[in-house]
């Protein structure tokens, strides 16, 4: 069932036995498990159908820290979020990004990666991805072509990813949420407030605001916050009508710990001719490629070393083109002539021969950082909401990472006969400052991260947030740290996790 | 130059005569960079090697200290001793590796590409 909330009568109350607060991959990944179900769903979208500038705004807002893209292009709001314009990249976490690194500040997750596999086996068909396997030696026995370098697995190894069509939750699932009886789908109904009761310990509806200034209030039983890292914070922050600091806030957390995947071009490979290394493995072509793999540090090397996790990927190019980041490279002009060849079914013509010389793209995940983070500003949007205000900074620990990555690998690759790896500029030098090609994946992580102690995490093991019975939280905010996959299959897996959780509670 | 290297530099030249030809010195100027980076590169890495250790800022240093580097067993007249590129595999499995011009080369191929930039640029 599908309505517009501009088309109640002001002053509606909304009622169902769960309330899911964002339609993007984490509410509908959600919603579409309760299709069916005894119970009734609310699935509150803040934008309509489609995107619409005047919802985008409510988006807009400030960032002091390191330059980073407008807020309001950062996500999409409105019914399928930001997979309305995600590239489909997914992979799973490694073991080791669940553990407690004593050199990694504010490491580790209250779970294990075992405890994800089911839910991330369950995730890949709502991605439209592949079989659940990430091992490149699944994917070389699909196609014997497909073949991983000759690394030292105790140095390296070959992280693999799978490619979504990219799904668009939007459009893709857009009918079976509609058409389900259970679920109740309203869209412009932007939540501007989590009410709890009076003393703090659980939630008793949401304030929903129209553009057009109606006002209406949704309730349930149990609430889950699944609109992305930085509305999550945004509106546990500006729930501040009993609390000051706002909800689920009490050590100061909320919004702490913003984390980006550092995606820079850093490095060049020269392939040694002789050796004729076959690359097709870690070849991608946009819309055609199902699995590629990209290059790793072992987790002994990572605790060796006292670094981050990170991948590379090998772009082809020429030793005299200049490196681009992902978003210079996709240039308005660019991206109109792929649609257009997506659009007639043409890929992008074959390489004439194996390419012998890559810009080296590293995807690093972000030291946790307490000052990383979201703050309220002091402007206010069109509902009168305090707009989010971004600080994104990075540590010496995220910075180091790069050139002991790139050192070790260039160890590596010369070892094995390979080729020859070079570190750009900014990499070689220990002055601790970024380049103009600092980028992040546009992936948004950790500002209300996951502990079972409540003066270090937001949420608990369970996605609930701490000291408040009824609300839990959906999505990348509930990341103790990223890891070097992009975020959403796990964040899928997570909120398919969390459904069965809630199921287990409502039952 | 401290005294252990002076010993080792002294004893290796006094190899030198009996030598396989690929450790002579025009072989040891073509390193197996060259395919892979070309040969502006590699001259490059040389010039800036030579900057980096200017001890080794003449031929007959930079050929005593690719010798040097040698494991004894190929030293010694009747045993079989490493290629040079196995020497190079060697130095990035040992870590003996440095970064110049960007590039994360073995000490051998350095001082290799060092002696390119002076005998064959």
């Amino acid at each position: 069932m599908h309505i517009d909330a501009r088309t109640l009568p002001n002053g509606s109350v909304l009622e169902a036995d769960l309330c899911i607060v964002g339609a993007g991959a984490a509410g509908i990944s959600m919603a579409l498990e309760w299709i069916g179900s005894p119970r009734t769903v609310l699935l509150l979208e803040g934008g309509g159908l489609e995107y619409e500038p005047a919802m985008q705004d409510l988006y807009r807002g400030e960032s002091v820290g390191l330059p980073y893209y407008p807020l309001q292009a950062a996500r999409l709001h409105y019914f399928g979020g930001t997979t309305g314009h995600w590239a489909g990249f997914c992979s799973t976490l490694d073991p080791i990004d669940f553990d407690k690194r004593d050199w990694v500040p504010h490491s580790g997750w209250p779970l294990r990666r075992e405890e994800l596999d089911p839910f991330y086996a369950r995730a890949q068909p709502l991605l439209e991805l592949g079989p659940y396997e990430y091992a490149a030696g699944d994917w070389q026995r699909r196609d014997p072509t497909l073949v991983p370098l000759p690394l030292d697995p105790r140095v390296m190894w070959t992280k693999m990813w799978q490619f979504s069509p990219p799904t668009r939750f939007g459009t893709r699932y857009r009918d079976a949420v509609i058409g389900a009886r259970n679920v109740h789908l309203y869209t412009h109904a932007n939540v501007c407030e989590l009410e709890a009761n009076e003393s703090l310990g659980a939630i008793e509806g949401l304030r929903v605001r129209t553009l057009d200034g109606k006002e209406h209030r949704a309730r349930a039983r149990y609430y889950v916050l699944a609109c992305c890292s930085i509305q999550n914070a945004r509106l546990l922050l500006a729930s501040n009508r009993r609390t000051p600091t706002g909800l689920g806030n009490a050590h100061d957390l909320v919004g702490r710990f913003f984390m980006e995947h550092l995606e820079i071009p850093s490095g060049h490979l020269a392939l040694a001719p002789s050796h004729a290394v076959n690359t097709k493995l870690y070849a991608f072509e946009f819309g055609q490629t199902k699995a590629r793999g990209e290059l790793a540090l072992s987790a002994a090397v990572q605790s060796n070393q006292r670094v981050l996790n990170g991948t590379v990927s090998l772009e082809p190019g020429a030793p005299d083109e200049e490196a681009q980041s992902t978003f210079q490279w996709g240039t308005p002009e660019r991206l109109k002539t792929m649609r257009e060849r997506k659009a007639l079914g043409k890929a992008a013509p074959p390489p004439a021969k194996s390419p012998l010389f890559f810009h080296l793209m590293t995807r690093q995940e972000q030291a946790p950082n307490p000052d990383s983070r979201v703050m309220l500003s002091t402007e206010r949007d069109a509902l009168d909401v305090p707009r989010a205000k971004l600080a994104w900074r990075l540590t010496e620990l995220d910075r180091r990472s790069f050139r002991v990555f790139y050192e070790v690998m260039g160890r590596e690759l010369g070892r094995s006969g390979v080729g020859r790896v070079q570190l750009l500029d900014w990499v070689s030098r220990d002055d601790g400052t970024w380049p103009s090609t600092l980028s992040g994946g546009w992936h948004h992580m950790g500002t209300t991260r996951m502990h079972d102690n409540p003066r270090f995490g937001v949420v608990d093991a369970t996605c609930r947030v701490h000291g408040l019975d009824n609300l839990y939280v959906a999505g990348a905010s509930v990341y103790p740290t990223g890891g070097a996959a992009n975020p959403t299959l796990t964040l899928v897996a997570l909120s398919l996790r969390l459904s069965d959780h809630l199921k287990r509670t409502l039952a | 130059m401290d005294r252990r290297q002076f010993l080792d530099v002294t004893a290796s030249s006094a190899l030198v005569a009996g030598l396989p030809a690929a450790f002579n010195l025009h072989a040891l100027a073509q390193p197996d960079l060259l395919p892979i980076l070309g040969p502006e590169a590699v001259r490059e890495i040389g010039v800036r090697y030579r900057e980096l250790v200017p001890a080794e800022n003449q031929r007959q240093a930079l050929h005593a200290a690719i010798l040097a580097a040698r494991p004894w067993s190929a030293r010694v007249p009747w045993l079989a001793g490493p290629s040079i590129g196995a020497m190079v595999a060697e130095d990035f499995a040992a870590g003996r590796t440095m970064v110049v011009q960007g590039w994360v080369l073995s000490t051998t191929e350095a001082r290799q590409s060092a002696l390119y930039s002076m005998l064959a640029a």
